[in-house]
């Protein structure tokens, strides 16, 4: 059986709802207005994969751990996988190899002041979209944290044991945390005498900075390392971000170069979280 | 019949969407883009016996959008777009062998990858990726529709 081509009124239908799709896009890439339907969604999506797990697969689990006999060895095995990760967190923020800080005043200024055993809060990875995350600009991963705080941890930057990766911008159950590859994140960075800031653009494992040698009389050399700077407040100063890469001359004085950065958040599930 | 499934097709989006997801970070490694999501859509609208609206294009649509993040009204435009030409060109598409009915849905394919990643990908534009992921998609798609493995069969209608 032929189908009927569309008429003029299925036509006009049509441009309408093309039409309307076009206000749509409009509305959500410039104003994000839809931002709020998406975080439902995310959170529904990760919660009902949660119980899911918690309902489905984990009785199983149970019921197969008692089985076999070895529940004690399990419950202690998963405490001291905990207790390592911790460990590793613990020591590349205390480590002077990782460069985490510039020097040992800003160490202990830093520990005095947030307390040695509260610097960040354990948490781990509850999804983290990797399609989007090698396709596109939009670089975001939802974590948990074990012990919630009750304070609002908005802006405080995320570590794991190879480095920064991001920080957080909505903290409700789960936490989205925008990482520093975002193409709408921006991280001032500081290597001895140059400042930028240092901003995201899709690509994995590499930020980019724009700087004038009208401004800048030093040349940048590959290699060369970039640090936090501090300012911002997000980010404490001292942070080793990365290591410059491509350097592309863009006029006479401008030059835009590439960091690649230390830290990579595929590397683990297991994140801390500073409070800022 | 002559009426889609509506349910059935929100089932088959949601499982291909969630296929893509998983294949899509391992292909974009080699500059491919396979967006199963859309080519299914374009299935379900070509092996219709009747027209399906923009109506429902367009709330299909902006369900994709929802459920793979994409920035709203992308899809929905999108498969407004291609309903309407599957729609139009239908009864021409009788004429037309499988290999160039193929080669129409991964042209498609490809407007699709060049306008999605237009809005969601600017600064990582690739004509590159947008070369072999046509390529591989003609190639995927005249493989599948050979008879031994024609998978436009196999889809119910309705």
């Amino acid at each position: 059986m032929s189908r009927v081509a569309p008429t003029r009124g299925s036509k006009t239908l049509s441009f309408l709802f093309i039409l309307l799709s076009a206000l749509l896009l409009y509305l959500d890439t410039t104003y994000k207005s839809f931002e709020g339907i998406k975080n439902t969604y995310k959170s529904f999506e990760i919660s009902t994969s949660y119980f899911f797990k918690k309902l489905a697969i984990d009785p199983i689990l149970y019921v197969y751990e008692l089985s076999s006999d070895k529940t004690y060895l399990i419950k202690e095995n998963k405490e001291l996988k905990l207790a390592l990760d911790e460990s590793h967190l613990y020591n590349f923020i205390i480590s002077k190899d990782s460069n985490f800080f510039a020097n040992d005043e800003l160490i202990e200024a830093f520990i005095i002041k947030n307390g040695i055993n509260d610097i960040f809060y354990l948490s781990r990875v509850r999804s983290f979209d990797t399609q989007l995350y090698f396709c596109c600009s939009q670089h975001r991963v939802f974590i948990e944290i074990f012990n919630k705080p009750s304070v609002n941890l908005v802006g405080s930057p995320v570590i794991n044991s190879t480095g920064i990766i991001g920080q957080v911008i909505h903290d409700n159950d789960i936490l989205e945390v925008l990482l520093l590859t975002d193409k709408s994140h921006v991280i001032p960075v500081e290597s001895e005498n140059h400042f930028c800031n240092a901003q995201g653009n899709g690509t994995p494992g590499k930020i980019y900075c724009t700087y004038s040698t009208l401004l800048w009389p030093e040349e940048i050399k590959q290699g060369q390392s970039f640090l936090s700077s501090g300012m911002g407040g997000v980010y404490p100063k001292g942070l080793l971000v990365g290591f410059v890469g491509e350097i592309k001359k863009i006029d006479d004085s401008k030059f835009r170069f590439e960091i690649e950065l230390v830290s990579d958040p595929l590397q683990e599930n297991i994140l801390g979280v500073l409070e800022n | 019949m002559n009426y889609i499934s509506i349910p059935k097709v929100i089932l088959i989006l949601f499982v291909v969407n969630h296929i893509e997801s998983l294949t899509a970070p391992i292909l974009i490694q080699a500059f491919i883009n396979l967006p199963l999501t859309f080519l299914v859509f374009s299935l379900v609208v070509y092996r219709s016996n009747s027209n399906p609206g923009s109506i429902f294009a367009f709330f299909i649509g902006f369900y994709v959008d929802i459920i793979s993040d994409s920035p709203i009204g992308l899809n929905a435009m999108l498969f407004c777009m291609m309903s309407y030409l599957i729609n139009s060109y239908s009864n021409t598409f009788r004429l037309f062998s499988s290999f160039q009915v193929c080669l129409f849905f991964s042209a498609s394919s490809l407007f699709f990858i060049g306008f999605k990643n237009l809005f969601i990908n600017i600064e990582n534009f690739s004509y590159l990726e947008l070369f072999i992921s046509f390529i591989f998609n003609s190639f995927l798609l005249i493989i599948l529709s050979i008879s031994r493995f024609n998978f436009l069969r196999i889809i119910p209608r309705g």
